[in-house]
């Protein structure tokens, strides 16, 4: 066993989401600050008491957007102690890790996605978005002049893992498709879904070529959309009026090869496998223990991945742990024997991409029991599990008061 | 031109788009001269892609810029069927390929796969070297089967 002294001293209070939507025409500051109000007013706390923010982004500075300077003076938090920048599933950690240490009592996260010109061809004939990606990115927006450098972060390297994990597992397309059905399924019952027409197989199977085999129906959905987060004390936690969602443990995950793609390293041996591995070296708690599971979405490898680093089954076999957990009434999977269902809220794939961010609102909700006629009866733990199996991926598990 | 005649200007012209640095312009300018240079470790034989000044094995900063083979096979690959750029259209797909180079386990260089049909391209192929024009009309790294007579 690793050391995990963090084990149910955090708790997540507040939660709050916007709308999701493909043009919202709104700034991803304006959608940032909704989410941060919505999830101040969840907790019940006055935002004075917050002294620690995580805002969006990779850069650490990040002037503009909902970068932590934004997004302090626009909401006029007089004071913090702990600033970052943070995207993925790996901000929900770093703020969880800076209010155990001492920095702040009282993190708020929050994390805005827009439809971005990268990852949506039509985004690019709205000028509001191609002067933001122009501003970020600069000149080099679409420029290539090498070829060799083109996947640094890029999808097409995802692609190419699905063509390998097929022909190295003798897995059929089939594996992608049921993540697909399965977060769509889920999505048509989510009123906060962008994507709410019902899928099969076959649609899957029929969707738009990309980078093949890489299909439109195994990327998620790019949207205008914002989430947030606060995260405090075990201590504080008891005081609020929301049932606090404790941290049981997490962990990060990183290896020698993360920044080329093409140098990936073998199928188990990528990020995911060393961060669930260190999870679960931290945690009590066993796969067979997990209610609800939230494996990320950003292209639908990535859910088969963490599926099996976390142990849902053997390496190469989710195809068969699908189709034997598939419940063909309501097109969903099944895990632990019919008990775990996964992605409860659609995913990326349906709802829209929030880097993951959704799925730690969603999951916080389902172990408050306040989804309403979405609620999973009984649900008592939650694995999170958000980012890529280059680079800093995210396991957290959470568990109901 | 060997790579030696290539200046630091010709290199920074040529490539407006990458990020040049002191680690990794020896290898455009290896480029401009018809050379795919990679970094190697003097010291231990490893070698370093991408481009660093430190071995990751053996901690010697003595890496330098030498020509590989060219032979390799495919490891990871990608059709691409629709580019980033709005309104941009492929007549047909391009092919991505992540190519093991024999050099070394786990070496592996990003460059199209050329004269050879999408659906042909299997994982574990074995390509080889060659050489076809960017839209800047320099002549860049990509990669072709290997054909029998040469197996």
């Amino acid at each position: 066993m690793a050391r995990n002294p963090l084990q149910g001293e955090l708790a997540v209070v507040g939660v709050g989401s916007t709308p999701y939507g493909r043009d919202l025409q709104r700034t991803a500051l304006s959608l940032g600050l909704e989410a941060a109000l919505k999830a101040i007013e969840d907790a019940g706390i006055d935002r004075q008491e917050i002294d620690g923010l995580c805002g969006s982004g990779m850069d650490v500075l990040a002037m503009g957007g909902a970068g932590f300077l934004a997004l302090q003076g626009a909401l006029g938090i007089e004071k913090t102690t702990w600033v970052k920048n943070g995207w993925l599933g790996s901000c929900f950690v770093y703020a969880a890790e800076a209010v155990f240490s001492g920095l702040c009592d009282m993190a708020l996260v929050v994390q805005s996605y827009t439809r971005d010109v990268l990852m949506s061809r039509s985004a690019a004939g709205d000028p509001f978005r191609l002067r933001a990606a122009q501003k970020k990115m600069g000149d080099g927006l679409f420029a290539q002049d090498d070829f060799a450098r083109r996947w640094l972060h890029s999808g097409e390297p995802y692609a190419g893992w699905m063509g390998r994990y097929m022909h190295d597992f003798g897995a059929s397309k089939d594996v992608f498709g049921l993540m697909a059905v399965n977060n769509r399924s889920h999505g048509v019952r989510n009123s906060n879904a962008c994507q709410r027409t019902p899928i099969t197989l076959e649609d899957y199977h029929a969707s738009r070529m990309i980078w093949a085999p890489m299909q439109m129906l195994d990327m998620d959905v790019p949207v205008d959309c914002a989430e947030a987060f606060l995260i405090t004390t075990r201590e504080r936690a008891r005081d609020l009026r929301r049932k606090p969602v404790f941290i049981d443990a997490m962990s990060l995950g990183g290896t020698r090869v993360g920044e080329f793609y093409e140098n990936t390293l073998g199928w188990t041996e990528n990020a995911f496998w060393v961060c669930l591995e260190g999870l679960w070296a931290r945690s009590q708690l066993k796969v067979e223990d997990v209610d609800l599971f939230y494996p990320y979405d950003g292209y639908t490898i990535d859910a088969i991945a963490t599926t099996e680093a976390a142990g849902f089954c053997k390496p190469g076999e989710a195809e068969d742990l699908f189709k034997s957990s598939w419940d063909a009434r309501a097109n969903i999977l099944r895990l632990n024997g019919g008990r775990t269902q996964v992605t409860t809220h659609g995913g990326g794939l349906s709802q829209g991409r929030a880097g993951g961010a959704n799925f730690y609102t969603e999951a916080v909700r389902q172990l408050r029991g306040s989804e309403g006629d979405r609620q999973i009866a009984g649900a008592k733990t939650a694995l999170v599990c958000i980012g890529s199996f280059f680079h800093d991926p995210s396991a957290v598990m959470l568990r109901a008061a | 031109m060997t790579a030696a005649e290539v200046s630091d200007d010709d290199v920074f012209s040529a490539f407006p788009a990458v990020l040049l640095d002191r680690d990794n312009i020896a290898h455009y300018r290896g480029i401009l001269a018809g050379k795919l240079l990679v970094n190697r470790c003097a010291a231990c034989g490893y070698w370093v892609y991408p481009h660093r000044p430190l071995c990751p094995q053996c901690l010697s900063w003595d890496v330098h810029p030498v020509e590989i083979s060219g032979r390799g096979k495919v490891f990871l690959f990608t059709l691409i069927h629709q580019v980033r750029e709005p309104g941009g259209r492929l007549r047909e797909p391009i092919v991505a390929a992540a190519v093991e180079l024999v050099e070394q386990s786990g070496l592996r260089y990003l460059a199209r796969i050329v004269n050879c049909p999408g659906e042909r391209i299997i994982p574990d192929m074995p390509v080889q070297l060659t050489w076809v024009e960017s839209e800047n009309s320099i002549p860049m790294p990509a990669f072709e089967p290997v054909v029998a007579k040469e197996g």
